[in-house]
């Protein structure tokens, strides 16, 4: 085996056509050694790239920028339109009027952010898994819930950017598009707190359950196929049980199914009125944040106890 | 400490003065704290398995073979010493922390290879390495220098952007070894690193671990089952089966000369067996050999009256040394025939 370190390199440097560099082969790492919280950090920032398919593959980029373009298309459509209407004089009205606003917003996507969960959260637990990886970081400093919980919190991030991106070109789009900037900006700033709460728990909760579900199987089939049920499923039973006639356990019953709990928080952060086609529509609306931090706490724990007691 | 000394000690024997230097050196270390120390270590899984079994032992610096068949506990000890599995009972040390609550500062200090398949392979060489350094502590300008570095040293510099996927067993073999070694352990823990490499693969492997070791000055332990690779690397042998110890010492203890002479005949080695059985010497048939106990010089003035008198076709005959696969094997030559291989050499060996 031939190693070009082991060769010596004459190299013309500074010193002229006599001096020459001498290659000393192995050289030992001198500097700083950071603990387990840049451990913490970087794997955190790995998971978020992750999930968008950076770092990784070409194909592994396909699925993310797809969904990425679908989240964003309502916004960009709405401020297309509003750019439109401004063009033709319009005033504020029809900004108001239309169906794609920050109450609106995260419902309309969320079939897209689940279709995101399930086609990206099982990259990131499952691969480690499947491929053996998760013995490489165990070997290191990070403990076991260090690693389950910086996993997870990076797909949160990712979750709450694929939130809260759309929403900023919606904020952008209504300001700068009206004649006064400053008032549009005042009326604007008291659906921030609500946005981010939104859009937290809509994060929290899809990327934990879905988190949770891939961390049990090294399987990506499965796995996408666990998480779209725990989003569908528990809804279609509650339906169920409120057809059967049971209609105050069906309508308690809600409160195991992700989408209805964020259509509840939507409508309590908000203050508006769940459409009264919602059969959980009477449910009062502590009752979903309460299920949602819940669900969020529970499926984090769940998954931080699959990693301490994993075998690799 | 020096690695050089450890390695080479073998054959120090023969420059007395070096060797005693090497002892000086050694002595020196040994007033320290072993690189690793194991004091009845015992491992059960469940009621029913014992993977380590009251296991008691000193590791100095060098290149280490933990040899022992699959299931004698090699891979359980490395997790151990690792933290990151805990023992049922007894105690270890690596460079000098305790593995049931240093655990971390030890995994930050040592480069661990396990024995199976751990890439990815949608990530290529330098970002899954880089990353793997990262988690292992490094600021993120060291660790795209560190990477470089050592995927040069692995011998994987041309195909170092491309996906993992893509690369054959030895190039994953080299990227398993890289990303432990990126961070610059202290001690490197190879889990049978030679595992589904072809020959030339299995050389190169090994010249890889031999260099690290004696260039790089990192102490190594490799774990095989592969006796042939230990005597080829390393300085110095442990032995277990079924968790328990069975010899720990420099290598060339273990393939020394043994107290065994060989008679090789074409022909008629059952008479010659029992003619020298008749002058009143141990004698064993094993093949067409037969083997004799040398514990005095008498027996070669026997063996040449036999086969003259007898008048056999002699092909040769000679002193036998150990094979480290005498360690193993279910001692079909008796005791006395191999007298280096009993237990009473088996303490827990130190440095040479």
């Amino acid at each position: 085996m031939t190693d070009p370190l082991t060769a010596v390199t004459p190299v013309a440097g500074a010193n002229g056509p006599t001096g020459s560099i001498y290659d000393i082969g192995y050289r030992r790492y001198e500097g700083t050694r950071l603990g387990r919280g840049h451990a913490i950090r970087s794997l955190f920032f790995h998971s978020l790239r992750s999930s968008f398919g950076l770092g990784r593959g070409g194909r592994a980029k396909i699925a993310p920028i797809i969904l990425g373009i679908l989240a964003l298309l309502p916004a960009v459509a709405i401020v297309a339109a509003l750019t439109l209407f401004a063009q033709f004089g319009g005033g504020t009205e029809f900004s108001d009027q239309v169906p794609i606003r920050y109450d609106t917003y995260a419902g309309t996507i969320s079939t897209i952010v689940v279709l995101f969960c399930a086609a990206q959260a099982p990259e990131l637990f499952g691969r480690d898994q499947r491929f053996g990886v998760l013995a490489l970081y165990f070997a290191r400093a990070l403990r076991r819930s260090d690693y389950a919980l910086a996993r997870i919190a990076g797909f949160i991030a990712a979750l709450l950017i694929l939130e809260l991106v759309p929403q900023i070109i919606l904020f952008l789009g209504r300001v700068l598009l009206t004649t006064d900037i400053p008032k549009a900006i005042g009326d604007d700033l008291e659906s921030v707190a609500p946005v981010l709460a939104q859009s937290a728990l809509a994060a929290g909760l899809f990327g934990g359950v879905s988190m949770v579900v891939s961390a049990f199987t090294p399987r990506r089939a499965y796995a996408v196929a666990g998480i779209i049920a725990l989003f569908t499923i528990p809804n279609v039973v509650a339906g169920i049980v409120v057809g059967l006639g049971s209609s105050t356990i069906g309508t308690w019953l809600t409160l195991i199914s992700p989408t209805s709990i964020l259509d509840g928080t939507n409508a309590f952060l908000f203050d508006t009125r769940l459409d009264s086609d919602f059969f959980f529509v009477d449910l009062p609306g502590i009752a979903f944040v309460a299920a949602a931090g819940v669900g969020i706490v529970g499926s984090i724990a769940i998954a931080v106890r699959r990693f301490a007691r994993i075998a690799t | 400490m020096s690695p050089d000394v450890a390695s080479a000690a073998p054959d120090l024997a023969r420059f007395p003065l070096l060797l005693r230097a090497a002892h000086i050196v050694a002595g020196r270390y040994a007033c320290a704290v072993p690189l690793i120390s194991i004091r009845n270590l015992t491992k059960r899984y469940g009621s029913s398995i014992t993977a380590l079994d009251g296991l008691s032992l000193d590791i100095e610096p060098g290149i280490v073979g933990l040899v022992g068949s699959n299931g004698a506990g090699k891979s359980t000890l490395l997790k151990i010493l690792l933290g990151l599995i805990g023992a049922t009972s007894g105690e270890a040390t690596v460079l000098d922390l305790d593995v049931r609550t240093r655990g971390t500062d030890i995994r930050q200090r040592v480069g661990y290879m396990p024995e199976h398949d751990c890439l990815p392979p949608d990530a290529t060489a330098t970002d899954f390495v880089s990353h793997m350094a990262l988690i292992s502590g490094l600021p993120r300008t060291a660790a795209r220098e560190r990477t470089a570095e050592v995927l040069r040293h692995v011998g994987l510099y041309e195909e170092r952007y491309r996906a993992i996927g893509g690369y054959s067993t030895g190039m994953k073999q080299r990227v398993k070894l890289a990303q432990a070694l990126v961070h610059d352990p202290r001690l490197l823990l190879l889990d049978e690193p030679t595992n589904g490499l072809d020959p030339t693969g299995r050389d190169e492997m090994l010249e890889l671990i031999h260099r690290i070791g004696v260039e790089f000055g990192i102490a190594i332990i490799v774990a095989t089952h592969l006796l042939g690779e230990i005597e080829r690397v390393g300085s110095h042998l442990v032995a277990i089966e079924g968790g328990r110890l069975l010899r720990s010492a420099p290598l060339g203890e273990f393939i020394e000369q043994t107290g065994t002479l060989a008679v090789e005949v074409d022909e008629g080695g059952a008479a010659l067996a029992e003619r020298l059985a008749a002058d009143g010497l141990a004698v064993l048939v094993d093949g067409r050999a037969v083997l004799v106990d040398v514990a005095d010089g008498r027996p070669y003035d026997l063996v040449r009256d036999a086969v003259a008198d007898l008048g056999l076709p002699l092909v040769r005959i000679e002193r036998r040394r150990h094979r480290l696969e005498d360690l193993f094997r279910d001692a079909p030559i008796d005791a006395p025939a191999t007298p280096g291989l009993t237990s009473g050499s088996a303490a827990a060996g130190g440095p040479p």
